[in-house]
């Protein structure tokens, strides 16, 4: 009760919300489930994107997400209608849509580069599409100063685009985009242009967005903070795979594989090559210079191992500073090399058996560097996985 | 800053002042004859000194003056016509062409399609071969198999020809630069290819359609070969007019050199509004630079 309370104190204040709730009240409640089935890309000899399934929720944000060159552009652009499919369909409900053009699929789209038309102003950019569906002059001219009020752009109309700084051409971008009223938008890495401030500040407006709005939409980025903070859903991709999707919580909390784990959470997480032994009762991980002890109900899984060689990820926060000699089974000996203070927390980057191990600290005060210290880990938040394939245990 | 000092040396001076003198000497001396009467003109005292009339333009422009100049006895209208025959077929040609070669162009940069790469070299393999190797092939096809000499028709059609693979050469440097997003907002905007090519793309490459408007309204505009043999009295050009009323009974130079001034203002017209088109920094703003 009290949170709704807050909600529409905030709406009082954020103009953002009133905008959005006239998008809202324009669109209808025709927003598709998006399915991909069986869908893959090649390039001549050389196949990007083996064929895959995937489902969108209807209303549902959706991140793709994944290093460079993982093939998450190429499925927005599959999506977009910007790429053929080599195989496989994509609906929208139970519609076969993959051989339409982009403009019957009822798709907006924010691009990278923002590619705005450089010859029109910014109220002639964000109406183009309205134009070429032949609605009404007032009513585009009513649209564009609502999208353009809530993004704060409502004074640049009659600019071009070449005389505006980078957040707002990519506002203008995404006006162009929320003009239009589609049942689905697309986000081609939409703030990886933008300087660091703007691009939090971009992000929290498109949280907003995705809140109060029921649309798809679906977000490629390489940035997994922007994943985590935006997606109702993940898609982890890497060598054009799809390795996890889930929500947030679930990637972090319970990672498919060594890939995800390692892609999701900021520091990323660390990984220790160990081996499994038993000391009276007790189920260890050996390592160069470390014994940690792992947790009991992990027993079962490790009498299915073939080899007891495993790799043990440990996310930099799970880690506490230590009283003890490290010398103990739950605890391990690191050497700091770098001390990066960020205010609030320090990241340590240490050494331990000739890898580099990451270390966040709560302190308020900046941590010398090239001091050995000792820390413990609880059993419980250590995760293994496959040393080979990679895969979680 | 001290590069420019260092160059302080009167043999630059001269050699500026000797290429000032070469390029603007002619249209001096054009201009001033076009001032002159004959008798100045052909008097021995320096050409410099003379009383400025505007009879040799009244006699050039005569029937298409409000009034009729006392001086003229006979009214040659070839002079004044040519000059409306060269405006119609330097327009008409220049039109053509750009339409044609900006859809070319475009196909070439952005479709593929097979003999894509042989297209477009030999785009520019035809400017390769003068215009005096095409003359007795066209003049022949013209005039037996179409009948097309002594029509705009015939001449405006090898203007396109001539002048087409160097547009296309032009606007395909022009569209490359386009970026593919734009064309993909676009698209994505709801688009259709024609709107995409139209609306979006040809609005960016205008500085590339401005000088190459430019360039094909002066090759048409200066062209004589092809001209003279394919053109009739009624069709003439300025070009070939103004070398016909060379004969050997009478030169009037005073006529002809006013002719070539008259001749030389439609290209500076045409130059100065097209180049105004030609602004760099066209796509600013479109992509993150």
């Amino acid at each position: 009760m009290t949170c709704q309370k807050n909600h529409k104190q905030v709406a009082s204040v954020n103009p953002m919300y009133y905008v959005i709730d006239n998008i809202k009240s324009l669109g209808g409640d025709n927003v598709p489930e998006i399915r991909f089935d069986g869908v893959s890309k090649s390039y001549g000899e050389i196949e990007v994107l083996p064929a895959f399934d995937m489902k969108l929720n209807d209303g549902e944000f959706t991140v793709l997400v994944g290093p460079s060159g993982c093939g998450k552009s190429t499925t927005l652009r599959m999506l977009a209608g910007l790429e053929d499919l080599s195989s496989g369909q994509i609906l929208f409900d139970e519609k076969k849509i993959s051989h339409l053009e982009p403009k019957d699929r009822d798709i907006a789209m924010v691009f990278q580069d923002y590619a705005l038309y450089p010859h029109m102003n910014i109220a002639q950019n964000m109406s183009f599409a309205l134009k070429l569906q032949k609605v009404p002059k007032p009513e585009i001219k009513k649209k564009v100063e609502n999208v353009a009020e809530i993004l704060g752009i409502h004074n640049l109309l009659t600019r071009k685009p070449g005389e505006l700084s980078g957040g707002q051409r990519q506002r203008v971008a995404m006006g162009r985009a929320m003009v239009r009223d589609s049942s689905t938008f697309l986000f081609d890495e939409p703030l990886s242009n933008l300087d660091a401030k703007l691009r939090a500040k971009m992000r929290t407006e498109l949280a907003e967005m995705r809140n109060t709005l029921n649309k798809n939409m679906v977000y490629v980025t390489h940035d997994q903070v922007e994943a985590m903070t935006l997606g109702d859903r993940i898609v982890v991709m890497a060598n054009g795979l799809i390795q996890q999707q889930g929500s947030p919580e679930e990637l972090f909390k319970s990672p498919a594989n060594k890939f995800v784990a390692g892609f999701i959470g900021s520091p990323s997480m660390n990984f220790l090559d160990a081996f499994i032994v038993e000391e009276s009762g007790d189920l260890i991980a050996k390592g160069e210079g470390f014994s940690l002890k792992l947790n009991p109900d992990m027993a079962s899984i490790i009498n299915t191992l073939s080899s007891k060689d495993v790799t043990l990820g440990i996310r930099p926060s799970c880690f506490e500073l230590s009283q003890g000699n490290g010398d103990g089974v739950d605890e391990i000996k690191l050497t700091t090399v770098v001390s990066e203070y960020l205010g609030a927390q320090s990241v340590l980057v240490t050494r331990c058996c000739k890898q580099d191990v990451l270390v966040e600290v709560q302190s308020a005060s900046p941590i010398p560097g090239g001091q050995e210290m000792t820390f413990s880990v609880k059993p419980e938040d250590i995760m293994m996985f496959d040393k080979k394939s990679g895969v979680r245990l | 800053m001290s590069t420019t000092y260092k160059r302080q040396n009167p043999a630059f001076y001269a050699l500026i002042a000797a290429l000032i003198m070469m390029s603007l000497g002619p249209i001096i001396l054009m201009l001033s004859t076009s001032l002159q009467l004959n008798v100045d003109i052909m008097s021995d005292s320096s050409s410099f000194f003379f009383m400025p009339t505007m009879k040799n333009y009244e006699t050039v422009l005569c029937n298409v003056l409000w009034y009729t100049p006392e001086h003229v006895d006979y009214c040659n209208p070839s002079f004044a016509r040519s000059l409306g025959n060269s405006l119609i077929v330097a327009l008409v040609s220049t039109v053509i062409t750009l339409i044609v070669g900006c859809m070319a162009a475009y196909a070439l940069v952005r479709f593929r399609f097979m003999g894509r790469g042989t297209i477009s070299m030999s785009t520019l393999m035809m400017r390769m071969v003068p215009p005096a190797v095409l003359l007795v092939p066209v003049f022949g096809i013209w005039t037996f198999q179409y009948g097309l000499d002594g029509t705009f028709t015939g001449i405006v059609l090898v203007y396109v020809a001539m002048n087409l693979p160097f547009v296309i050469w032009i606007l395909q440097s022009f569209i490359i630069q386009v970026p593919i997003q734009l064309e993909e907002a676009a698209k994505m905007d709801g688009a259709s290819p024609l709107q995409v090519f139209f609306l979006v793309v040809l609005p960016v490459i205008k500085p590339g359609l401005a000088a190459a408007a430019i360039f094909t309204f002066r090759i048409a505009w200066n062209e004589f070969l092809l001209a003279n043999a394919l053109l009739d009295r009624n069709t003439r050009t300025v070009p070939v007019t103004i070398v016909n009323s060379l004969t050997e009974h009478d030169i009037d130079w005073g006529v002809i050199m006013a002719t070539g001034m008259l001749l030389a203002v439609p290209p500076i017209i045409f130059t100065f509004l097209a180049s105004k088109q030609i602004i760099t920094g066209m796509t600013a703003g479109a992509v993150k630079g």
